[in-house]
C-alpha cells in the first residue's frame, strides 16, 4: 500500500519535475516565460495519436519529432525576432503563439478530443515486493527518471550543457565570452520540445486521449512548479517541480471529494503567497534575477 | 491666453475620444441590428480596455487577471436582476448562509453600479499582492489570480452554476448606456492620469528607482490604481451581462483575456488613446473576421472555425515585434497643432519620447 503509494508519487513527482525543466530552461535562458509549452506538448501528444498503430517506440520517436519541429519554427518566427524583448513582451507573444497553435490544431485536425487506446501492457499491474503496481505508474516513474538523469547529465557533464548553464545565469556575459547566441537558444528550444514530447507521451497514456486544449494543465504546471522552485536555477526548478507533483498525489490521496474540485484555487493562492513572501522561489538562495 | 491654452490642452483628448465614442455609440443607435450589437459589445470593450489602462497604461505593469473583476461585475449583476421566482429554480441549492441571494432584486442602474463596486471590493482584497511585485512576477500573479477565480466560479457548482450558462437576465443594457459609462470611463481615467498620483505612478513607469528615490510610494500608488480599474472593469462586466442576458464561465477566461491583452497591445497600452483605439479596431477586426469564417465574403464556403483566433494571434504577433508600443506608442489624440478645423480624429505628429524600460 505504502509502496504503491510512494511508486504513484515519485512518478508524477518525476513527470511534473520535466514538465517544469521545460519552462524554467526558457525562462532562464532568454527571460521567456513559455505559455506555448502546452502545445509543444500537444504537438507530442497528436503524434502518440497519429501513430498509435505503429509500435510504440516509433510513436514515441515521431512525438519528438513534432514537437521538436513546432518548437524551433516557434522560435523561428516568433521569439527570434523578440529576442531583445522584455519578459512581459515575450510573455505576451507566447499568449499569442499558443492561441495560433491551439486555433492550428483545432482548424485541421483536432476539431475535437480524440481518444488513444494505451497499449495492451499499461494496464497491466504487477507485484513488486509485495505491493500491486500498476505498469502505467512503473513507466511514468522509469521513463520520466530517465529523462531526468540525461537532463542532468546534459546539463553537467557537456560543452552545451556548460554553455546554457552560463547563458541562463548572466546571458550578456555568456556571450562575450564566446558562448553563440544562435546555438545556445535553438539548442534550448530543441530539449524543451524533447521532454515535452515526452510528457506528452505519458499524460496521453494516462489519460487515454488527445484534444486541443490538453495543454493547458501541464503548462500551468510547469509554471507553478518553476516558480515554487525558483525561476533562475534549474536545480530548484526541477525539485519544486517534484514536490509539486509529490504535494498533488498526497492531497488527491487525502483531500475529501468536495474539496478536489478547488485543488487549483489553493494551489495558485499558495503561487501567488510565494510569490509576495519569496519571489526567488522556495527553494533557491540566489537573489531572484530582476526583470 | 496662456491658461486658456492649457485648459485646451488637458480637455480635448478625452473630448476626442468621447466623440469617438459618441460615433460608435450613433453608428449602432441608428444601424440595424447586428451593427446595433457589434457596436455596444464594442462600446463595452471600451470600458473594459478603459479599466485595464488605468491599471496597466499608468503603472507600465501587464495584467492578465482583469477579466475576473468583468466576471465579479458580471455575476453580480445576475444575481441582482434576474427575476426572483426564476432565481428560486436556477439556485435551488444556495448554502444558507447565502440564501439571501435569491431574495434580493433591484433595477438594472443599481446593479450596474453594485457590479462596479463588488469588482473594487475584489481588487481591494488582492491590491497588496499587486502593490509588491513588478513585471514578470506581477504579470504571473495576477494570472493566479483569474485562474483561482475561474477555479471557484466552475466549481462552486449550488452557487455559481459552476459550468452551466447564467440565464434570465433582463435586457438592460442600451447602446446609450453602454456609450454613457465609455464616456464616464474616459473621463475618470483621464482625471486620474492627469491626478497628481497619477503622474507619480506613472513615473515609476518610466524609472522605478528614480521613483523610489524621490519619495513616491510606489507600491501605494499601483494599488490606488488597481482597485479604480477593478471598478472600470467591474462596471464593464455588468453591462456585458445586461446586454448579452446570459452568459458562461467560459467567457471569463483565457480567451476573453488574451482578445483584452491584444486590444490594448495593438491600440499602444501606454495611452488612453491607444486603449479606446484598440478596443475599436479590434472590435471591428474581429467582426470582420468573424464573417469572413462564416464565408459572408467568399461566397458562402464557411472556413473552418479558428481562423479568425489565428489572424488575430498573428496581427499580435506582427504588431510586438514591429510596434512593441502600438499604433499609438505614448501619444494621446490631439487637435493638430498649425492648422486647426483639418480632421478632428488626426493625430499630433508632436514627437514623443519613447519610454525606456517600460516593464
Amino acid at each position: 500500500m505504502i509502496l504503491e503509494f510512494l511508486i504513484n508519487a515519485v512518478g508524477l513527482g518525476a513527470l511534473y519535475a520535466l514538465l517544469t525543466i521545460g519552462v524554467a530552461l526558457l525562462f532562464g535562458v532568454l527571460g521567456l516565460m513559455n505559455f506555448a509549452y502546452g502545445e509543444l506538448i500537444l504537438a507530442g501528444a497528436f503524434a502518440m495519436y497519429l501513430f498509435r498503430d505503429q509500435p510504440w517506440p516509433f510513436a514515441l520517436l515521431m512525438a519528438i519529432v513534432f514537437a521538436v519541429v513546432v518548437a524551433l519554427i516557434s522560435e523561428r518566427l516568433a521569439f527570434h525576432p523578440l529576442r531583445n524583448a522584455d519578459p512581459v513582451t515575450l510573455m505576451i507573444a507566447s499568449f499569442a503563439v499558443s492561441l495560433a497553435l491551439q486555433s492550428l490544431a483545432r482548424m485541421t485536425v483536432l476539431p475535437r478530443t480524440r481518444g488513444v487506446p494505451p497499449e495492451r501492457f499499461l494496464s497491466h499491474r504487477v507485484t513488486i515486493l509485495g505491493a500491486d503496481v500498476s505498469v502505467l505508474d512503473l513507466v511514468t516513474l522509469v521513463l520520466c527518471g530517465v529523462m531526468l538523469l540525461v537532463v542532468a547529465w546534459l546539463m553537467g557533464r557537456t560543452s552545451l550543457g556548460i554553455q546554457l548553464r552560463a547563458a541562463a545565469e548572466d546571458f550578456r556575459m555568456a556571450a562575450s565570452l564566446g558562448v553563440k547566441a544562435n546555438l545556445v537558444i535553438p539548442a534550448a528550444f530543441v530539449i524543451v520540445g524533447v521532454l515535452s514530447a515526452i510528457g506528452g507521451a505519458v499524460l496521453v497514456a494516462r489519460q487515454g486521449s488527445v484534444g486541443a486544449d490538453m495543454g493547458l494543465q501541464p503548462m500551468l504546471i510547469g509554471v507553478v512548479g518553476a516558480v515554487l522552485g525558483g525561476m533562475s536555477s534549474l536545480k530548484g526548478a526541477a525539485l519544486g517541480g517534484f514536490l509539486l507533483g509529490a504535494a498533488t498525489a498526497l492531497l488527491e490521496s487525502l483531500l475529501p471529494t468536495d474539496l478536489i474540485a478547488f485543488r487549483d484555487a489553493f494551489l495558485f493562492s499558495a503561487l501567488i503567497a510565494v510569490l509576495v513572501v519569496r519571489p526567488q522561489g522556495l527553494l533557491s538562495g540566489a537573489k531572484v534575477r530582476v526583470s | 491666453m496662456k491658461s486658456r491654452n492649457r485648459i485646451l490642452d488637458t480637455v480635448q483628448t478625452p473630448a476626442l475620444l468621447v466623440g469617438l465614442v459618441l460615433l460608435v455609440a450613433l453608428a449602432g443607435a441608428t444601424g440595424d441590428v447586428t451593427t446595433a450589437r457589434v457596436a455596444t459589445l464594442a462600446l463595452v470593450s471600451v470600458v473594459f480596455v478603459v479599466g485595464l489602462s488605468v491599471f496597466s497604461g499608468n503603472s507600465g505593469v501587464m495584467s492578465f487577471g482583469h477579466v475576473m473583476f468583468m466576471a465579479a461585475g458580471a455575476y453580480t449583476t445576475a444575481y441582482l436582476t434576474i427575476p426572483v421566482p426564476l432565481k428560486k429554480t436556477l439556485f435551488a441549492d444556495l448554502p444558507g448562509w447565502l440564501s439571501w441571494l435569491a431574495e434580493v432584486h433591484s433595477s438594472f442602474p443599481v446593479a450596474l453600479l453594485a457590479g462596479g463596486l463588488v469588482a473594487a471590493v475584489v481588487g481591494l482584497v488582492t491590491a497588496p499582492v499587486v502593490a509588491r511585485l513588478s513585471g514578470l512576477q506581477s504579470g504571473i500573479a495576477t494570472l493566479a489570480m483569474l485562474l483561482i477565480t475561474y477555479n471557484v466560479l466552475n466549481s462552486w457548482t449550488e452557487v455559481t452554476r459552476g459550468s452551466s450558462s447564467m440565464i434570465g437576465i433582463p435586457r438592460g443594457t442600451t447602446t446609450w448606456w453602454a456609450f454613457g459609462v465609455a464616456a464616464a470611463a474616459v473621463v475618470v481615467a483621464w482625471l486620474y492620469r492627469c491626478s497628481r498620483g497619477g503622474l507619480q505612478l506613472r513615473a515609476s513607469r518610466e524609472d522605478f528607482w528614480a521613483a523610489q528615490a524621490s519619495g513616491i510610494a510606489v507600491g501605494r500608488h499601483r494599488a490606488t490604481a488597481w482597485v479604480l480599474s477593478a471598478l472600470v472593469c467591474g462596471l464593464a462586466g455588468a453591462l456585458y451581462a445586461g446586454y448579452l442576458t446570459s452568459f458562461n464561465v467560459n467567457g471569463f477566461f483565457l480567451t476573453a483575456t488574451f482578445s483584452f491583452v491584444v486590444m490594448i497591445v495593438l491600440g499602444g497600452y501606454l495611452s488612453l488613446s491607444g486603449a479606446v483605439v484598440g478596443a475599436l479596431a479590434v472590435s471591428a477586426l474581429q467582426e470582420v473576421l468573424r464573417r469572413f469564417q462564416d464565408g459572408r465574403f467568399t461566397g458562402g464556403n464557411e472556413l473552418p472555425a479558428g481562423v479568425a483566433d489565428l489572424i488575430v494571434a498573428a496581427v499580435l504577433l506582427v504588431v510586438l515585434v514591429k510596434a512593441p508600443y502600438g499604433l499609438m506608442g505614448v501619444r494621446e489624440l490631439r487637435l493638430p497643432r498649425r492648422r486647426r478645423g483639418g480632421g478632428a480624429e488626426r493625430r499630433s505628429e508632436a514627437p514623443a519620447k519613447e519610454p525606456v524600460g517600460a516593464a
